[in-house]
């Protein structure tokens, strides 16, 4: 339709800059070859317009999106899913450069520019990211601008200022929109990421796994109290209760395990203080959820297991936040039910002998559990027993008695499971719980950040009269590792985050480096408890505090105020700086005559003066010579004469001026004058 | 003709409304993956939709559209109007596209000189004066999600000539007629009178003394007498038609002025003298287009 519908050299170096822009964050997730793709593109995209090379034919565009998608099916092993998805969409974002030429292949690109940024929210929600969108958001909307300007062939660097002007503008009625708008629950089932190997706590422990964690600084979970913090060795954080041994790994039950009479945790009399609690916890694509014993959610969609420990329903794709009440005196299941305490005791087959002769003998001198639990810490604590983070490996036949009395080096899953092997070989029902144990508490906010270095397992031994008590036999080997975390416990034998050398947390005795860091930490939980706890609930609730009672009259009001509030001054500011020019009257007056006259022919020149203009009319048209002589003069006397002294309101001469001129039918007079006389 | 609020209609393009399935894709995809940054996202580049709107709005508003001037043409034959755009303020305004409905569009900026001059051309219709119909101004700047666009009248002619239309006979047997022997030559020495003055007469000759009695502009006539001159008279085609009539003056105009022979024009209640050159080709054309048009036609 319209001519000219060619993309500007300043919209595709905008284009190109924004589409490197875009595809930077997702780098670490896609193939290396895609990023190749975006090389090829931008160097094909400027041949043709430097007019070396041509654009594809169709031939070539059907063999590129064809390998294209080749190529996301060999890498990935499947095209379904939400990387695979992510990948062909930022490969065809890539391609669509090669064919852009005209204004409607700018649009589907830079349109699928702003789809990719939210794919990048899927993946990441944090501020970093949040921050960088906005930047991306700013390049498209500048070549969207760009496209739109005609003739500019060189690159501008100010076209981004209008992109940048109009977000801003935008940014407050968008956080009304996010505000009010209601959230609703998902309306279909969507691709969901694919299960990479996540750094955290598995649902099964075989020696070695959580010694693994202890070189991750990530975080696993940032936890909020309500009150007082509670000290470093009464934060165990129970994720996983492990009572099956199997193939020398420790795994929990699963649900079909539990026959139906036992699927419900038997109820806790609830004593003592409480304590409470948020989390925030990172995603780990399991369900459980962890928690300070004895927990019970706060809230929605918390599950509570059998074995008093928390799950999601659904995997934790993104990160999420619940709430939770403990209460750390409570006694947890004071009666044993058959099946359970049968469970709790299972020692399969007939393994580690030693182990077991030991546990007996020892079992035979104690006079009751509690006092035999005593002597299997104080057996730890007394005899050369180690705490390592790289002990050496335990052969698969007996593994516990090559623990017991050969290595006698191990991390804290190999001393929780040996206590818990021995406690069921006397009798003593027993299991392994694992988790996270301690945090580093941030002064800035009062929050316990949990590091995947803090993993932990320690065991949980039933007693007649006090149900489960935790014991944690690595305090008893390593108290440092309980009362000041692993750093300090591996002090002198190093290995402590030995693979990632230039975490922060390394450096956490430069002052300024670590009050930074907690900064930084505070500021990301900050961000986290807004983006990821703002749900409906949340949202109801605000909203709730905010206009005392939700009602859709007050919900349109709202609406309604914020706009007028943000567009009228806006608009005032773009549609009303016409009048910043301050006119005469006269001038106004005599400009309205000038307009009179230019249709029929008369357009005064730039620099012509009214007398030499008045004296061209005269000269063509006879007919108005009068009028315009009369005009003229009013106007020249008004224009240069002597001031009159100024009231602001119209003088006489200006008021004849405006009578004149308003007389004044020049088309009329020409049209007699042209006609045939 | 300055634009203002009034004047200027917006709609989404119709980018606009795939912008808005863009936007739908993106809410459902925030909502189905309960993603509030993606929430964000969808309703910040929602609301700079809404924003788009004043500030396409102020793309065309202020400005001032005036028409210059419209070539005269043939029927048939294409007239080149010309309008300038004026800005009203120091706003950049991008990407004006401007036509006819019938002519060539053309797209234009203002963005250093606040005055830009725009030449649109479109075939004319029959005799007389020819409307091109009302002037489009449109922008989808800065974003093209929203159309933005004003219809203008601007008052703006252009002049179609009859259509030439070859006639066997010479009108050159006019000129023995009695009355075409005492034909004034324009130039020459000898003063002989005043007359109105009209479009092309001399600047020396204009009669300023009369003009400041109030008497209008009126040329002093100096002339020689001429023998022989070339008349095309209304009369020499009778029985014709009107149109048929002006087609066959206009086509012996044309071909006198081509062989650079003095010819004059005579209609009802009209004498051009004979004459020759660009003015007086136009003035005898325009004196055959407008003939029997009274006003001009809407």
């Amino acid at each position: 339709m319209k001519p000219d519908q060619q993309i500007p050299r300043n919209a595709l170096v905008w284009i190109i800059a924004s589409q490197f822009s875009l595809v930077a964050p997702h780098a670490g997730r896609i193939p290396i070859w895609v990023l190749a793709v975006y090389v090829f593109a931008a160097l094909w995209r400027i041949m043709v317009y430097r007019g070396s090379w041509s654009f594809p034919g169709r031939w070539v565009k059907a063999g590129l999106i064809a390998s294209s998608f080749a190529g996301i099916f060999f890498s990935y092993g499947s095209l379904i899913g939400l990387e695979p998805t992510v990948a062909l969409l930022l490969t065809a974002f890539a391609l669509k450069l090669i064919e852009l030429a005209r204004h409607k292949d700018g649009y589907v690109l830079l349109f699928l520019g702003y789809f990719i940024c939210i794919t990048e929210f899927l993946f990441s929600q944090d501020l970093p990211i949040a921050l960088y969108s906005l930047l991306n958001v700013t390049l498209v909307t500048t070549a969207l601008v760009a496209m739109h300007r005609p003739g500019e062939h060189q690159f501008n660097r100010k076209t981004i200022r209008l992109a940048a002007v109009m977000l801003l503008q935008a940014l407050p009625l968008m956080l009304v929109l996010f505000f009010l708008f209601p959230r609703i629950g998902p309306l279909w089932s969507v691709p969901i990421k694919t299960h990479t190997a996540q750094t955290g706590v598995s649902d099964f422990m075989k020696p070695g796994d959580i010694s693994s964690l202890g070189k991750s600084d990530a975080v696993a979970f940032r936890a909020q109290f309500d009150g007082d913090i509670p000290g470093a060795s009464e934060l165990y954080w129970r994720g996983l209760v492990f009572s099956t041994l199997e193939e020398g790994a420790w795994r929990s039950l699963r649900y079909f395990d539990v026959p139906p009479a036992e699927r419900r945790a038997p109820p806790v009399e609830t004593t003592g203080e409480s304590l409470q609690y948020r989390i925030i916890i990172e995603p780990t694509q399991q369900n459980w959820l962890y928690s300070l014993r004895y927990a019970r959610p706060t809230s929605p969609g918390v599950m509570s297991g059998s074995d008093y420990v928390l799950f999601s329903p659904t995997e934790l794709e993104d990160q999420r936040l619940y709430g939770v009440e403990s209460w750390p005196d409570a006694i947890l299941e004071p009666e044993l039910s058959p099946w359970r305490r049968e469970i709790e005791l299972r020692l399969p087959g007939t393994d580690n002998p030693q182990t077991r002769a030991l546990a007996g003998q020892l079992r035979s001198q104690a006079g009751s559990d509690a006092a035999y639990v005593d002597a299997i810490l104080a057996k730890f604590r007394d005899e050369p027993f180690v705490y390592k983070l790289d002990p050496p490996l335990l052969p698969a036949e007996n593994p516990v008695d090559a623990f017991l009395f050969q290595s006698r080096a191990g991390f804290c899953e190999h001393y929780a499971a040996a206590f818990v092997v021995l406690m069921r070989a006397a009798g003593v029902p027993a299991r392994v719980v694992a988790g996270y144990q301690g945090g580093e508490v941030n002064p800035l906010n009062r929050t316990v950040i949990v590091h995947q270095f803090d993993a932990h397992a320690w065991a949980e031994v039933w007693l007649q009269g006090r149900g489960w008590m935790r014991v944690d036999p690595t305090a008893s080997v390593s108290p440092d590792r309980i009362e000041w975390g692993l750093e300090r416990a591996l002090e002198q034998q190093g290995g402590f985050l030995s693979d990632s050398p230039l975490s922060l947390v390394r450096y956490r005795g430069v002052a300024w480096l670590n009050t930074l860091r907690l900064r930084y930490d505070a500021l990301t939980y900050r961000w986290q408890s807004f983006v990821t706890g703002f749900d409906r609930d949340r949202q109801f609730q605000l909203l709730n505090e905010v206009f005392d009672g939700i009602s859709v009259r007050k919900f349109l009001l709202v609406l309604a105020a914020s706009w007028v509030l943000v567009l009228a001054p806006l608009a005032y500011s773009l549609l009303g700086r016409r009048r910043a020019r301050e006119q005469r009257n006269c001038d106004r007056y005599y400009l309205q005559f000038c307009e009179q006259l230019a249709p029929l022919g008369f357009v005064r020149a730039p620099g012509e003066t009214a007398g030499e203009y008045a004296a061209r009319i005269c000269r063509a048209v006879p007919a108005i010579a009068g009028e315009v002589g009369e005009i003229t003069r009013l106007y020249s006397e008004l224009a240069y004469g002597p001031v009159e002294a100024s009231s602001g309101r119209a003088t006489r001469s200006e008021r004849e001026l405006k009578q004149a001129i308003g007389r004044f039918r020049p088309a009329r007079k020409m049209r007699f004058d042209r006609d045939p006389r | 003709m300055t634009l203002d609020q009034k004047r200027i209609f917006i709609f989404p393009s119709r980018i606009g409304l795939f912008f808005s399935v863009c936007l739908l894709v993106m809410l459902m995809t925030a909502i189905n993956y309960q993603n509030n940054m993606s929430f964000a996202l969808t309703f910040l580049l929602a609301t700079l939709f809404i924003v788009g709107i004043l500030h396409t709005y102020a793309n065309l508003s202020g400005l001032t559209v005036r028409a210059l001037r419209a070539t005269p043409a043939f029927p048939g034959k294409q007239s080149e109007f010309s309008i300038k755009l004026e800005r009203g303020g120091q706003r950049e305004h991008f990407a004006l596209y401007v036509k006819y409905p019938d002519s060539d569009g053309s797209v234009v900026n203002l963005v250093e000189q606040d005055t830009v001059q725009v030449n649109l051309h479109l075939p004319v219709g029959k005799r007389g004066w020819f409307s091109p119909g009302r002037l489009l101004l449109e922008s989808t700047y800065p974003l093209g999600l929203l159309r933005c666009w004003t219809w203008i009248d601007l008052d703006l002619y252009a002049l179609v000539y009859p259509q030439p239309l070859a006639a066997a006979q010479l009108p050159g047997l006019a000129s023995d007629r009695p009355d075409g022997a005492a034909v004034p030559i324009a130039g020459s020495d000898d003063f002989y009178g005043f007359r109105d003055y009209r479009e092309g007469d001399s600047l020396r000759q204009i009669h300023w003394k009369g003009l400041a009695r109030g008497q209008g502009v009126q040329t002093k006539q100096y002339g020689a007498y001429a023998n022989r001159s070339v008349w095309l008279d209304w009369e020499m085609y009778p029985g014709l038609g009107m149109e048929q009539r002006l087609s066959h003056l206009c086509y012996w105009a044309l071909e006198f002025d081509r062989a650079e022979e003095e010819y004059g024009l005579r209609l009802p209640g009209l004498v051009i003298e004979p004459g020759l050159g660009e003015r007086h080709r136009d003035r005898v054309l325009q004196a055959l287009a407008l003939h029997g048009i009274g006003t001009r036609s809407r």
